[in-house]
């Protein structure tokens, strides 16, 4: 079939606002949108920027704002969006070119609420042994790819860059909910601050935009819940 | 799709690549069958080669490579960073890169990047894949030369120097190329079987020949020597997988 | 706010007061206090008496005593407070340059402040005429 592809594009060197570039692209109902940004790039125009790494879903470079919606580039079909398809960067962050935008302040955000395991006592002789239950309690935050579906989605998020967003919020609760973690309290600083979890007004596009089906919305409630009987 | 009607589009991907730049215990890259080091270079990871795993990785132990010859590496490299002196880095040094750069920007060549990689992709998955044999591995040394030539002519849109993806693309070629020859080469010139190596023309393995690693050297364009390391056996003996 | 951090120190600067957490809890209990509050003034004012029979008298007479005083002030007070709140959380949300921001949330909280002082004047310094 034949599919009209409208991309957002812009160059620092040249443009002064995005513009948008019209491509005619030959393509299976059962290609990907990152197989038809392929053929343009490979074939029509090969100055046309963007990220992608994987190309299954699993390293979360390709996150895009697809006919209206954040998805991933890679495992978006053609035959779900029909023959015009339009592909713009996801918002909220400044664009470095087309696609491509400076993730930093996503990574920023990310790296205060402290994603590792913090734990001081003496480790034990072995592992630090764990439940099923005990595991399962952080499964859901244990599959995000870090992919920005959802922060970027966020109506909170676009206005002025001041919310930590959901991605922070979800990979807290996978360290606040594991047992063997101590470092609650730390992250709850971040968190906490006015630009923390109680900036989330609810809307619930983080979790319909999320490509791993993490419910976003439900962790980041969750993660209210802590901090409010942690404070009283 | 629906599986009941259609069939369903299957095809194997490349899961790892054995072999690599050869490194000492402590990730320090070695440049010759003396293990002689190349000071202040250091390697880690699948890129690496410590020779962990032998001639075919078990599933698992790449992590367990990284991680461990990762940390290795790394508190090597910053001890050698402390002691080490600065080099004045001049235009001698950078003068290849850059070259490099200039020649793929400013080129007005004909050929496509593109479509020379989808050539290397294919012709390799044809010829020097899983099942070998000496005559397709002679057959891909020459379509090799060729593409090398090819690869000469590429041209590239996008003149700029920010993000410039394509740039890294072709870029990225060039090694391909490289890298496919002293896999080609080395297959070649391995006259035997010996785990994920089959060569169908010789389905045994040879350690009387072949118990020893091969370290390949490019020429020129078409052209790699070779030099050979012995294996260092630990408690465990060569055995054939027949599980 | 604005998340300016790069490093786990910056962010352990940044990040000060519980107050979010305060204000968040308040919108909730006075939300709910609200809804009987209100109930208890729909109920004096509309299924007690006829709407249309409320005159001067009838509220003069019921804010005489101290307890409808107190009643009526806290009913202004936890509405501005929360509805006040409400709007700070919309103008944070919704617009977009600091200045702009700044400007609308002083002109927003003179008014709130105005209509708290107007209110609790006309509650308390009156005694309607009624002994
Ligand atoms: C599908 C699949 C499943 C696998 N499953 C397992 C498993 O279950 N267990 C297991 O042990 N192993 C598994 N492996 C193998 C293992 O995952 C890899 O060997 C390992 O991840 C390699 O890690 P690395 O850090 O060495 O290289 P990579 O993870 O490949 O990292 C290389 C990095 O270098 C960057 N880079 C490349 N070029 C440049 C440049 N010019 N400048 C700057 N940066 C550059 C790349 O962007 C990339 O980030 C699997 C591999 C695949 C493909
Ligand atoms: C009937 C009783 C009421 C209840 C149960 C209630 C409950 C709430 C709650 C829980 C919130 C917080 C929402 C959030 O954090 O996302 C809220 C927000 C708000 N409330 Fe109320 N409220 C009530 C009455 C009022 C009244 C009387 C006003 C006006 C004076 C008002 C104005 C607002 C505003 C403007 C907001 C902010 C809306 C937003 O965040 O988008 N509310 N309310
Ligand atoms: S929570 Fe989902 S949408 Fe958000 S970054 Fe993780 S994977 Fe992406
Ligand atoms: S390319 Fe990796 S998630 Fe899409």
């Amino acid at each position: 079939m034949q599919v009209t592809l409208k991309i957002l594009r812009f160059d620092p060197a040249k443009d002064k606002k995005p513009r948008w570039e019209t491509y005619q692209v030959e393509a299976e109902p059962t290609d990907r949108v990152l197989d038809l940004l392929h053929k343009v790039k490979w074939y029509q125009d090969g100055s046309l920027a963007f990220r992608r790494s994987c190309g299954h879903g699993i390293c979360g470079s390709d996150a895009m704002l697809i006919n209206g919606k954040n998805r991933l580039a890679c495992k978006t079909l053609v035959k779900d969006l029909g023959s015009v398809i339009t592909v713009e960067p996801i918002r909220g962050l400044p664009v470095e070119k087309d696609l491509i935008v400076d993730m930093e302040p996503f990574f920023a955000a990310y790296r205060a609420v402290k994603p590792y395991l913090i734990n001081d006592e003496p480790p034990p002789q072995r592992e630090r042994l764990q439940s099923p239950e005990e595991r399962a309690r952080f499964d859901q935050g244990t599959k995000c790819i870090l992919c920005a579906s959802c922060t970027t989605s966020c109506p909170v998020f676009w206005v002025n860059g001041t919310y930590i967003g959901p991605a922070a919020i979800v990979q807290a609760h996978r360290f606040i909910f594991d047992s063997r973690d101590r470092g609650k309290r730390e992250r709850f600083k971040a968190l906490g601050s006015g630009s923390g979890v109680w900036r989330c007004r609810t809307a619930y596009n983080c979790t319909e935009a999320c490509p791993r089906e993490i419910p976003v919305t439900q962790l980041i409630e969750e993660v209210k819940r802590a901090i409010l009987f942690d404070s009283f | 799709m629906d599986p009941l009607k259609e069939p369903v589009p299957v095809m194997p991907t490349a899961h790892y690549a054995m072999g690599g730049i050869p490194t000492t215990l402590w990730g320090q890259v070695i440049k010759d069958e003396k293990n002689t080091v190349v000071p202040g270079l250091y390697a880690a990871g699948e890129a690496a080669c410590v020779s962990l795993h032998g001639a075919n990785r078990l599933g698992t132990n790449s992590l367990g490579d990284l991680v461990v010859f990762g940390r290795r590496a790394g508190i090597h490299a910053a001890r050698f960073a402390r002691d080490a002196d600065y080099h004045e880095l001049t235009e001698e040094h950078l003068g290849e890169s850059r070259e490099r750069i200039e020649r793929i920007k400013n080129s007005t060549g004909k050929e496509k990047v593109a479509a020379l990689r989808a050539e290397l992709q294919q012709s390799m998955m044809d010829n020097a894949s899983v099942f070998r044999t000496g005559e397709l591995l002679q057959k891909q040394v020459e379509i090799l030369k060729e593409l090398m030539d090819r690869y000469k002519r590429i041209s590239i849109d996008d003149k700029g120097d920010a993000y410039n993806t394509e740039l890294v693309e072709a870029l990225e070629l060039g090694y391909l190329l490289e890298v496919s020859e002293a896999l080609v080469h080395s297959a070649l010139n391995r006259t035997e079987s010996r785990g994920a190596h089959a060569r169908e023309d010789y389905p045994e393995r040879d350690d009387e020949n072949w118990l020893k690693h091969t370290l390949a050297y490019k020429v020129e364009d078409g052209k790699v020597a070779f030099r050979y390391k012995p294996v260092v056996l630990g408690r465990f003996e060569p055995k054939a997988r027949t599980y | 706010m604005a998340i300016k951090s790069k490093r786990y120190q910056e962010a352990r600067l940044e990040a000060s007061t519980n107050l979010e957490l305060y204000w968040w809890v308040f919108m909730r209990v006075s939300g709910v206090v609200l809804v009987f509050l209100l109930i208890g003034h729909m109920w004096m004012n509309a299924v007690l008496v006829d709407l249309n029979s409320i005159d001067y008298d009838y509220v003069a007479k019921r804010l005489s005593q101290t307890t409808w005083k107190v009643y009526d002030w806290l009913i202004l007070a936890l509405a501005l407070l929360h509805g006040g709140n409400g709007l700070r959380y919309v103008l944070d949300d919704w617009v977009r340059d600091p200045a702009k921001r700044f400007w609308t949330k002083v002109v927003i909280y003179s008014l709130l402040a105005f209509l708290f002082f107007l209110g609790s004047l006309s509650l308390f310094n009156y005694d309607y005429g009624v002994n």
